[in-house]
């Protein structure tokens, strides 16, 4: 099986939220600033004018990192939070109680509660559209005009991923907490 | 007495009609029209929740536990402190405190009912929740065993008060000490729901497991002035002066614990410099609701039983009714505070500056059936006290 992961080359990030855009429309998510499955985190300009840091003000892609060791799996009562084969951690609605628990320990917030439902809902990796079409692409990284995202199979040793992961440097988010992110940011 | 269904002793002249029978004193008819008032908010809150959902309350994505957390946590740390209390007779053996055994486990009964009662329209699917418990558990989730345990520990109060109800003294020291193992062991557990958070640095760890059990006691013992308050119109005869005067004596050493054990840990929250829990302590410390907690529920109770040594029961009434008020703030801070540093730090919009502190202010709706559970609560011990003799029985 695959074990997904994304690397993203956020750098070259414009801030032009049609991955945010496109995950919406791609997956159904509902309108309002709270409901979204991904983001992009904005970093402010630090210093006075004229002696401003322009390297403060990057922009920063982010969304569920599908963690190795996921506090939100852990924490969960009924198991509704889970792993696939493919490392990907999922929400079962059905069995979800929305005690709201995984979005406590969610380190990196990336948990909302989607009003049709009632439950916990977070980035699939476009596991039940896209990937499910037999496609090899998320929708955030199929429109990213700047090619910042790059998604694919971390066991795979000639996938782009792998290969990308093998000659850049990058960081995770948080990597002191032990949660061994899938999400990696290359420098 | 006469033997009511199951062989359970119920009074003699208990009847429906006996539940108004009481004496109308103006301090009893407030007391009766505020527990009205909050079974109607109960009602008022449960209809919105239920047309609105979890949009009734002031929830959010980064604040997604509010009011309705901390009044649970609220009375089940009441009920582990009233089994706490009541073990100290019928479980432990000492004599002196025989006497409030049973009233003590008839608490515990109703708060952790009432605090059912309210986490029930918290959960979004408390059926579900019946059901995937039990085919799906989630063994490394200290929500789980918390719940769990607690389900157990609520059984094994029930029997334990009937056992003490039909006088079986043996078969009640059972199921008591299994209770209160079960009990201490579910309220750990809650304790370890925010311990086991390391996305949260400020409550990560074991500080609050260890806490969950001496505040639970301190809870025992200030709940333990208040019905023996009622029970006896603040006249006490000299047998249960003597128990509330040793209540008192412990009160105080355990408050001075919690006083040593609050300051180490804000002393070393904020001095030990760990990021995202250095500042967060600080603001903690500054907050107003952090004050209410230790002014009510410590420092007040610490300065009376010191000066008077413990010997002055009603003054010990009054004291344990400001501090119930300081422990509920401490509930409060608990789960906000936890919550208080926004975990993702950068704008995610564009117009937006970055988050400082998470803000929360509790919604009509979540006051209303907080209230509730209360209103509940005291319905429910009322009732108790016409339906059962509460009393130590004499053989």
């Amino acid at each position: 099986m695959a074990r997904y992961g994304m690397a993203l080359d956020y750098k070259s990030c414009i801030n032009c939220k049609a991955c945010e855009v496109a995950c919406k429309e791609e997956n159904g998510i509902l309108m309002g600033a709270d409901k979204h499955r991904i983001w992009v985190g904005n970093g402010e300009i630090e210093g006075q004018y004229p002696l401003l840091d322009i390297t403060s003000n990057a922009f920063y892609p982010s969304q569920c990192q599908h963690c190795d060791e996921a506090p939100c799996e852990e924490v969960c009562p009924t198991h509704a939070t889970y792993y696939t084969e493919d490392g990907i951690v999922r929400v079962d609605p059905e069995k979800c109680i929305l005690c709201s628990y995984c979005m406590n320990a969610c380190p990196y917030d990336a948990r909302y509660v989607d009003d049709r439902t009632v439950t916990v809902d977070k980035c699939t990796f476009c596991a039940d559209t896209r990937l499910a079409r037999g496609e090899t692409t998320t929708a955030c990284q199929n429109t990213c005009p700047t090619k910042v995202r790059i998604f694919g199979d971390l066991d795979d040793p000639n996938s782009e991923i792998s290969e990308v992961l093998r000659t850049r440097e990058h960081f995770s988010l948080k990597a002191n907490l032990g949660t061994k992110p899938k999400l990696f940011y290359l420098t | 007495m006469k033997i009511g269904p199951l062989n359970i002793p119920i009074k003699e002249d208990f009847s429906i009609k006996s539940l108004l029978n009481f004496e109308k004193t103006p301090a009893n008819m407030l007391i009766a029209v505020l527990t009205l008032s909050f079974l109607a908010m109960f009602v008022v809150g449960i209809a919105t929740y239920l047309i609105h959902g979890h949009h009734a309350y002031n929830v959010t994505r980064e604040h997604p536990w509010g009011l309705l957390i901390a009044v649970y946590i609220f009375f089940v740390v009441s009920s582990t402190g009233f089994c706490i209390v009541g073990s100290l007779g019928d479980v432990f053996g000492f004599k002196d405190y025989m006497m409030i055994s049973k009233r003590a486990i008839f608490g515990s009964i109703v708060t952790i009912l009432a605090g059912f009662a309210v986490i029930a329209f918290e959960i979004g699917h408390p059926v579900t929740m019946l059901i995937y418990n039990v085919l799906s558990p989630g063994l490394t989730s200290a929500i789980w065993w918390m719940g769990t345990l607690y389900g157990v520990y609520l059984t094994f109060m029930i029997i334990e008060f009937y056992f003490l109800l039909n006088n079986d003294m043996k078969k009640a020291k059972i199921f008591g000490l299994s209770g209160l193992l079960v009990g201490l062991a579910a309220h750990s557990n809650l304790g370890s729901v925010f311990g086991f958070l390391n996305a949260r640095p400020i409550s990560n760890g074991v500080f609050y497991p260890t806490y969950f059990i001496l505040t639970a006691f301190i809870t025992g013992i200030f709940l333990s002035f208040i019905v023996m308050g009622f029970r006896y119109k603040l006249d006490f005869n000299a047998q249960t002066k003597k128990m509330l005067e040793g209540l008192a004596k412990i009160q105080g050493l355990l408050i001075s614990i919690l006083i040593f054990f609050v300051t180490w840990k804000m002393l070393t929250d904020i001095y030990g410099g760990m990021p995202n829990r250095a500042e967060v302590a600080e603001h903690i410390f500054h907050s107003w609701t952090f004050w209410a907690e230790v002014i009510l529920a410590m420092a007040i109770p610490l300065v009376v039983i010191l000066t008077t040594m413990g010997k002055k029961p009603v003054l010990m009434f009054w004291v344990s009714l400001s501090g119930m008020v300081g422990v509920f703030f401490m509930r409060y801070n608990l789960v906000h505070d936890t919550q208080l540093k926004p975990l993702q730090m950068l704008k995610t919009t564009e117009y937006q500056l970055a988050p400082e502190w998470i803000h929360y202010f509790p919604s009509t709706t979540e006051m209303f059936i907080s209230l509730g559970g209360l209103g509940l609560c005291i319905a429910m011990y009322y009732v108790g006290t016409k339906v059962f003799n509460l009393d130590e029985e004499h053989h």
